[in-house]
Order: structure tokens, then sequence, then C-alpha cells
């Protein structure tokens, strides 16, 4: 067993106490990166600089918990001087000349990166399969995915290569994936954490979101993120709560909602079983369980919210993708037509069907029937979450209605409840911004499955607690790390 | 309802990109699959008192920025990404129109 | 077939903030290309708009000098189109809100009054400039962000004369109020034009062309009248008018066809999603409308007040440093009609000729003219010597009382010498007593200039005609 396999904290005591150094960590980081990356594929590229980096930080004085701490990040990412592709290949060669706030306050925290993790391209998907540089497989079971679009974060801490990494939430992309591969994923609220720097897909619904193994890890980063940031308007001027201190695990008294539809909706019976089996166990912790509903035809609408408000946007939000300023620059019979190349050649199948659906979601003869109509029944859905949190301190949710799909599944069933409402009703967190946690609550087939708490807006610490409860009650699933192929 | 290949390319034209013949059949599928879910939206009423959510959260923010200038970026900043550049300036081919 | 030309009235100016509209980049002449650029200028992925509070102020303060209804919720929205000069591929403005609504202003034609109504003020931001070659387009960044305000009239005007009155006062009004310098022929005033004719009596709008790019307030009408009549013609032929962006030539004087209108381009607005809306508080917009710097109207009243009459009034106010100047040399001299005469006829002349407006061009300063403008006055100087002492102070700019001096120029308006030389006069001219005497009283002007003669030309006219009366009379 290394330091490596442990949490941000433990690694952290062990730091102070020089059990081991900063450089030995992300060398062996580094060095599980290089030799899972065939079986996986979760990283576009590595910072060979990361080695150097962490000898400077040897024998210096460690000023933050997360000093030393070798990490991953998605993609999308704007980091100054290094590749950031967003995993399309409309951006394969983009060196970008400035750093997103959070790349600046991990760096500053003295986190090390040792490299650029997959991702659905330019964060269009949830399944880590359209990525430019291939798929990502699941580190408990590699012909199946490991979920998006922050697939190579998701595989990256679920396989034991470092103990956190950065992604992004839109729909789910960070809470979905973490369930698939047996991990803690934390969405904070919108705005908690400052977007500049992010690539955006759909603006008002991104969060900044990571993965941990545990969740007071999640609280360390929590602090060291969330914050005020002048680039960003959307950011909130909130100031940022000594998460990691005010922990507090006790669940005798938490007032917990359920929402019985969504649980009825799941398509895995198994999955719906475990999501019951803990709900039993919180309720023996002396938590007190609110049955509450939602209304089938809001529930069902969920996904085409989602599909139209994201569509739209990123739509809308990928217009500076044209090979004039940055990027690769096809040559056309003349400009508009070296644009079109350029656009053509550059994003996938997948990504101009997106694009198309928002192009017309958007034309004026449309937004009132679709946009707007979405934007109109998101508030319906938000109040709705509303009302419910107002009785009770967080909703507890299953993260997922399925274990991780192999490759070779495919999913006829769009138009069903369990697809519709059990693979998609994460997106509430997004409708509404509100802090989202799932972690890891048991096995499935051999494959993890997840909970996930949602509460109300700004009150991270009280979702914290709570998953700090229920990760103390399950207890064997914290930190668990991917049996990697053979070992 | 199916949207004819015609009015798919009108779309794509208008977003600057193209599709191959068969990408714009998948493409024809997936969208009658989509507005099949789109009836959902439909499936609601009641809708003309709700005001639509933009913003999920609000009133949190800091506010208008001080008119104070900040360092920009150097010429090589702002080129150094762009494949042609002349004169300081980035270079494309002749525009139109 | 008689027809009625409707014409409207597009405007965008450039502000004169610090910064840009949404970065923190510079906004001001620079001579380097792409020296004056952020990544949120580029478009970089991942970058986002902060809104430019000075920005907003400005805003606030050309719109209430417009006398539109300020919105107090700030919002804005995303005009998406794919365009050389335009990185993010779309551009933030304000379509649904704009911060100004429903105002006018007052152009007067021939005597008249009439009031255009304004339908609303709205803020954007620029785009890159272009450079076109034969075979490739080169791109400046740096005017990629600068704020813009874009002012739209209602078609309300009617002519190619009151396009330009409209053009023209309101330019003034923003001028006063110190948003933006309102320069046409430097581009931080752009003015776009909206021309179509109706058979007299319908109520239905024509067709309409739009004029780009008009670069000063004689081109606004030039362009106008040749538009209409173009127009006319088309339509007593029996023809259509084509909706068509055109250009103004110059040197032909013609409106030229720059490219044909195809159907209404659909710019798929929406809410800006990275700008939350902005509540301005009453107190903020109170406080910059109180503060708002005095308006021509309204120091065209005070000049009334002052004793001048509406004309000069008027023609003072239309440019601000003009009007600055004659303020200083009132200061000086005391004389606001006087001070008036002398700047609409004899500084305007010196511009007109220096082929200029700009008042710093001028080798004197208001405090001098006002000098000479005392002298006169006074009586130290004729209004002969006055005038030559004006060339002077043109040429040299040197101080009137040094130039009186060195030309020994001093009027004289001493009594007792005067007298003498009253004295003088009547004893050389018996006979012309007489003839005043006999009631031809127009005499005097000969002994006036008699007077003047022995004085050199320096005794004050006034004065000897007074007391060679009073010598006579005796």
């Amino acid at each position: 067993m290394s330091y490596l396999d442990l949490s941000i904290e433990e690694i952290h005591k062990a730091l102070v106490a020089k059990q081991v150094l900063p450089s030995e960590l992300v060398s062996e980081a580094y060095d599980r990166a290089q030799k899972y990356q065939k079986d996986l594929n979760a990283f576009v590229s590595f910072r060979i600089q990361a080695l150097k980096e962490a000898q400077n930080l040897d024998g210096k004085e460690i000023t933050n918990p997360l000093f030393g701490i070798p990490y991953a990040m998605k993609d999308n990412y704007s980091v100054k001087g290094e590749l950031s592709t967003g995993s399309s290949n409309i951006l394969k060669d983009y060196y970008p000349v400035y750093d997103a706030t959070v790349v600046k306050k991990l760096k500053e925290a003295g986190a090390v990166s040792i490299g650029k993790t997959v991702l659905d391209e330019l964060g269009l998907g949830g399944t880590g399969t359209n990525g430019n540089t291939g798929v990502v497989k699941n580190p408990w079971a590699i012909e199946r995915i490991s979920g998006g679009s922050s697939a190579g974060s998701a595989a990256a801490v679920s396989a034991g290569i470092v103990p956190f990494a950065i992604g992004s939430d839109t729909g789910d992309s960070v809470r979905k994936p973490a369930a698939y591969c047996g991990c803690v994923g934390f969405k904070p609220s919108w705005g908690r954490i400052s977007r500049f720097g992010l690539f955006p897909f759909a603006t008002s619904l991104d969060h900044v979101a990571y993965f941990t193994r545990t969740v007071k890890d999640a609280a360390y980063l929590l602090e060291n993120l969330a914050g005020k940031d002048p680039k960003d308007m959307t950011c909130s001027i909130k100031p940022v709560e000594q998460y990691v201190e005010k922990l507090n695990p006790e669940l005798k008294g938490k007032k917990l909602a359920i929402i019985k539809s969504i649980n009825e909706s799941l398509g895995n019976p198994l999955v719906r079983t475990n999501f019951e089996q803990v709900l039993l166990k919180l309720k023996e912790a002396g938590v007190e369980i609110i049955e509450e509903d939602i209304d089938m035809r809001l529930l069902k609408a969920i996904y085409p919210i989602y599909m139209v408000i994201s569509s739209s946007e990123a739509t809308s939000n990928n217009a500076n993708l044209d090979g004039i300023k940055f990027g690769p620059r096809e040559k056309g019979t003349d400009f508009l037509d070296s644009i079109i190349k350029t656009r053509t050649v550059g994003f996938s199948e997948l990504v101009k069907r997106r694009f198309v659906f928002g192009g017309y979601c958007l034309a004026k003869e449309n937004q009132k029937e679709l946009l707007l109509r979405a934007q109109k029944i998101r508030r319906l859905i938000v109040n709705e979450v509303q009302r419910i949190l107002a009785k009770c301190e967080a909703i507890f949710l299953p993260a997922t209605g399925s274990i991780a799909p192999k490759f070779t599944e495919k999913n006829d069933e769009k138009l069903s409840v369990a697809y519709l409402i059990g693979e998609n009703h994460l997106a509430i967190g997004n409708f509404a911004g509100l802090p989202s946690l799932t972690l890891p609550s048991g096995f499935v087939d051999g494959l993890p499955v997840g909970v996930n708490i949602m509460g109300k807006a700004f009150e991270e610490q009280e979702v914290l607690n709570i998953s700090l409860g229920i990760e103390t009650l399950l207890a064997r699933y914290k930190g668990q790390i991917a049996k990697r192929g053979g070992e | 309802m199916v949207l004819t290949i015609e009015e798919l390319k009108k779309i794509t034209k208008s977003l600057l990109f193209t599709m191959s013949e068969e990408q714009y059949l998948t493409l024809q599928q997936e969208f009658t699959l989509i507005l099949e879910q789109m009836k959902l939206l439909g499936a609601i009423e009641n809708l003309d008192q709700v005001e639509p959510l933009v913003f999920p959260i609000e009133n949190e923010n800091c506010g208008l920025r001080e008119d104070e200038v900040e360092k920009c970026l150097s010429v090589d900043e702002v080129l150094k990404n762009a494949k042609e550049s002349m004169m300081d300036m980035v270079k494309v081919q002749k525009v139109v129109g | 077939m008689n027809y009625e030309t409707i014409i409207g009235i597009e405007i965008h100016c450039e502000l004169k903030t610090k910064t840009k509209m949404f970065s923190s980049a510079p906004n001001s002449f620079a001579a380097q290309p792409n020296t004056q650029v952020s990544p949120v200028d580029m478009a970089f992925p991942g970058t986002l708009p902060t809104v430019n509070k000075k920005a907003v102020e400005y805003a606030i303060m050309a719109s209430t000098a417009l006398g539109l209804t300020i919105d107090d919720t700030l919002i804005f929205d995303r005009k998406n189109y794919f365009y050389s000069d335009l990185p993010k591929g779309y551009q933030i403005t304000q379509q649904q809100r704009p911060i100004g609504r429903d105002g006018s202003l007052e152009i007067t034609i021939g005597g008249q009054k009439k009031t255009i109504r304004i339908e609303r003020l709205h803020m954007e931001e620029d785009t890159a400039k272009q450079l076109h070659f034969n075979d490739y387009t080169l791109i400046d960044y740096n005017r990629c962000g600068v704020p813009l305000i874009e002012i739209v009239s209602h078609p309300d005007i009617r002519s190619g004369e009151e396009a330009a009155a409209y053009v023209e006062k309101l330019r003034s009004i923003l001028l006063y109020t110190g948003v933006s310098d309102v320069k046409m022929e430097e581009g931080s005033m752009r003015c776009d034009v909206n021309v179509s004719l109706r058979p007299e009596g319908s109520k239905k709008f024509g067709v309409k062309t739009e004029i780009k790019n008009l670069n000063s307030i004689a081109n606004v009408r030039r362009a106008v009248d040749y538009e209409v009549e173009r127009q006319k013609q088309i339509l007593l032929s029996g023809g259509k008018i084509s909706p068509e962006t055109r250009r103004f030539d110059e040197t032909s004087k013609q409106t030229v066809l720059m490219r044909k209108k195809t159907s209404a381009v659909d710019y798929k607005y929406f809410t800006e999603p990275n700008i939350v809306p902005i509540h301005l508080s009453a107190d903020w917009i109170k406080k910059i409308k109180d503060n708002l710097p005095e308006l021509p109207d309204a120091r065209k009243e005070r000049y009334r007040q002052m004793g001048l009459n509406d004309y000069d009034a008027e023609v003072l106010v239309v440019d601000k440093d003009f009007s600055d100047f004659f303020e200083e040399v009132v200061v000086v001299c005391q004389q606001p009609k006087l001070a008036a005469n002398w700047m609409i006829s004899s500084v305007q002349a010196v511009l007109n000729k220096l082929g200029t407006s700009d008042l710093g061009s001028l080798k004197f300063g208001p405090a001098q003219l006002g000098q000479l403008i005392k002298m006169l006055d006074v009586g130290k100087v004729s209004s002969k010597q006055a005038k030559e002492l004006f060339e002077d102070l043109v040429l040299t700019g040197k101080d009137p009382e040094l130039l009186a001096k060195e030309k020994n120029m001093v009027q004289i308006s001493d009594d007792k010498q005067i007298l003498a030389w009253v004295k003088e006069v009547l004893e050389k001219n018996p006979q012309a007593i007489e003839t005043y005497k006999n009631g031809r009283t127009n005499i005097l002007g000969f002994l006036v200039g008699q007077v003047l003669k022995l004085s050199q030309g320096k005794a004050n006219p006034a004065l000897v005609s007074q007391l060679l009366k009073e010598e006579i009379e005796k």
C-alpha cells in the first residue's frame, strides 16, 4: 500500500510528519497514470514538468492541506501555456495564455497537476465515449463506460491514480460518473466556485465540480476552490466557510426527503434495492425520512428541458470556435468557406447534432415553444424542489438507475421513464443550482452504485455533514479504489 | 413531426458547418426522437403566468466592475494561437461583405 | 403623386470610459494593433464578461439627457451571428430591456420647433477593426469590446434638413454630457439612416433602404436628399424599392449600393446567462441624474437670461467648446452681447478660414479676446482699432493691451485733451457752427472727422461728438 492510496487528509498528515515527500507522491501518481493509460485511456496529456515542480516543493513549508498533492484536471479548463483541448479536434493544438481561476487556486495551494483528463467532447455527453482521443474505461470493469462527461477524472480517482480530480457538472457530469466509478463526486451551488476559465457548455447549468474518495476531502477542496471572483459575474460573494472544521457527521434528528416517483423510475431493481437498504440504515440512525413526490409530467420533462437549454446555450457558447484566433484552421475557397471547413472537420458528429438541435431551439419561430417553455417548466420544477427542501435539511436520491453500462449495450428506450427520470433526475440539481453530492453506497453485480444528497443553496456544510454521516454509516466503501486489471 | 433534410441543412448552414448525407439521415432520425421527447414539454399546461427561469441563483454576485485598467495581453499572446498573422494582426482569407 | 419621406436614424457612440464594456482592457486610442486586448476580448474559451460600471453610468447620463426613462434592472442579451470582426460569434447587447426608453429631443427648422421621439438607448460592445487587402484581411482586436450606446429614433424625421438637425442636436447634447467625444469623422459617433417614401396620406410604410457610415452632418443631409430623390424617381417610373444597404460616396455625392438585404436575419436573441440581472439602486440613479452637466437647452436659456437673443443663444450652444470659450470671454469683459457678436462673426470667421472647429488651433485664448472687448467697451480703443487689434491677435496671440501699446493705438478719452482739439476745430470752422445752428445738424459728422484727424484717429468719437455739441450749443 502506498501513501497515494490514502485520502488527502491522510496524505497531508504524512507529508507534515515527513513520512513522504511531494516529489515521491507526484512521481508515483505520474507513473500510475502512465501505467493505466492503455487500459483506461483517462488522460489527454501528461505534465512531465509536474515532477520538477514537486521536487521544488520538497522541504518547503506545508501551508495548505492540498500542498504537494498530485491531482488531475478535466481538459476543459484553461491552463496557461499548456495544451487545453476540450477533447475536441477543434482545439487540438490550443495553448491558452491565461489560467482558469481554479487552476490558479490549486497552484497557489501547492497542489500539483499530473495531467489533463479525457471528457466527452466540449462537455457534451454522458458516457465518456465521445472524446477525440478515444473512450474512457471504467476502472472496475474495463468493458464498461466510466460515465461522462468528466470521464477521465472519474477514472483517475477511482483507479487510485490521484486522490482528487477536477471535473465539471452540467446535468450530472461529475455526480453520475462518481456513482459508476464508486467515488465521491461533489457539485457545489451555482456560483460557489468561479467558472472563469472553464470552457462553457451550458452557462446556466455549468458548475465546477470534482471527485475525491472521501467526503472530508471534498470539504478540503471546497475551502480551497470556493470564493468570490471579480472575473465571473455569476460567482457568489458569500464568504467561504470553514467547511472542514465544522464537519459534523451526526445524523440523528436530520430530516431527509425522498421523491417517490424518482425512486420508482429506476431501471435496475437491484440499484433500487441498494437505495432502499441505505434508507433503512438512515432510519435506524435516527434520520426522519419524509416521503414527498413531484408530478410525473414535471419529472418526465427534466430530460427535454435539459436538452433544450443545454443545446441552445452550447450552440451559442461554441460559436467562438472558428479557427481564426486559435485552433486548427482549414483553408477554403474564401474566408467563410475556411470557417465552414474548420468547423466541419473540428466537431464530431454527435456534437454537431446537438448544435443543430440548439440552433433549432434558438430559432425565432421555435423559441416560444421550446426555449421559453423549457425555462418556464424549469421554474416549476425548481419551485417543487424548493417546496420540498423547506421541509427538510436535504433531499436524498439514488445517483443513477443503473450500473455502468457496457460499451456494447444499446439504449433504445429513450422515451421510457427509466431513462427519462431514472437516468436524468440529477439535472434538477443544475436547474436549481443546489449543492449536490454523490457518494458510493455499495455494489450491484460487482459494479459500484451511489446515493446523492442535494441541499439548499449555499448550504454546502449541511450537504457535507449529512454525506459524512452516511459515509461513516456505510463505512466499507469509504476511500475505495478499483482493483486494477490483474491486480 | 419530421424535419426535412433541407430544413436541417439550413440550420447547419447558419451554424457554419456541414454534415455528410449519411449523417443528415441519422440526424433526421434523432430529431424525430427528440421532438417526441419535446412533446413532454407540451404536456404541461397553464404556463402563461410562469416566469422563465434563466439564472439558477441571482443576487449573490459582485455587481458592476470599477472602470480601472488592468494589464492586458502582449501582442505575442494575442497572436500566439492564430495560424497566420501579419504586421501584428491576425491574418485571414479575404473577407467579403 | 406626392410622396412623404419617412426617416429613422440609428446612432452608435463610443463611450469615453477608461476600460472596455465587458473587460478591463484599456479603451483609448492605440497606435499599435492588438496592444489593448484582454483574453475576454479575444473570446478565448472560458473567458467571461464583466460589466463596466462607468459605462452604465454614462448610459444613464445619456438617457437622462435625452429624456428617456431608465430601466432600473440591468440585463443583457446575446445577438448571435458570425462575422470576422466578432470573435465570440455573438455580440452582447440589450435587446429586450434597453437601459433607456421613450424619450425625445427638439429640433428647430425654419424657426419652427419639432419634437423627434427617441425609441431606445441601449449598451453594447464594439467589434474588431479589419483591414482588407486584395486577397487577405487583417484583424486588429483593439476596438473589440469598446463600450457603445446605440440610440434609435422613431421614424419621425421627414427631410434631409431635419435629419441633419436631429444628428446635430443629438451630438450636441451628448457632447455636453461628456460621455463621448462624438466625433463623426473619427468614428466615435456613427450614423445610420433609414429612408423610405410613402404616398402622401398613406398610413403604410414603404420599403426602406439603410445608408450606413455617414461621417459628417453635412453628408447626412446630402445623403438623405439624394436618396429621397433616387427613390422618388424609381417610384414615379412605376418601379419598386429594394431593401438595400447603401453608403454615401462623397465624390459623386450619391448613395451607392453596398449590399442587398436578403430575408431578415434571425439573430436568435436570448438572455445573456453570464451576467445576472443587476438591480440599479434608485439612489445611484438619482445621484447620476442630479450631477448631470448643463445641457445645451439649459445653457441656451441661461444665455437668454443674460440678454442674448434667441438666434445668438442657439448658435452659441451648438458646439460646447465654442460655448465654453464664449463664457470665459464674458468672465473677463462682462459684456455678453458684445462677446456673442465677436464670437459669432469674428471668431467663427477665423475658424472657417482655418477649416476647423477646434478652438485649440487659435493662437489666442478667451481671456485675451475678453480683454480686447473690454478695451473697446470702456473706450480705450475705437471699433476700427479693435478690428485691427483682432487681426493682430489672430496672427500673433499677443495680449491686446500689449499690441495696442506697440501700435500706439490707445484711444484718447481724456476730456481735457479732446476739448482742446474740439475748440481748435471749431475756431478753424466758424461757418460749420453757423450751418449747425441753422438746423443742419449732420454737419457734426464733418466736425467729428476733423477732430479725429487732429488726434490721428485716436480720439474717442462718441466723446468728441458729445463735446462738440456742448461747445456749439454754448
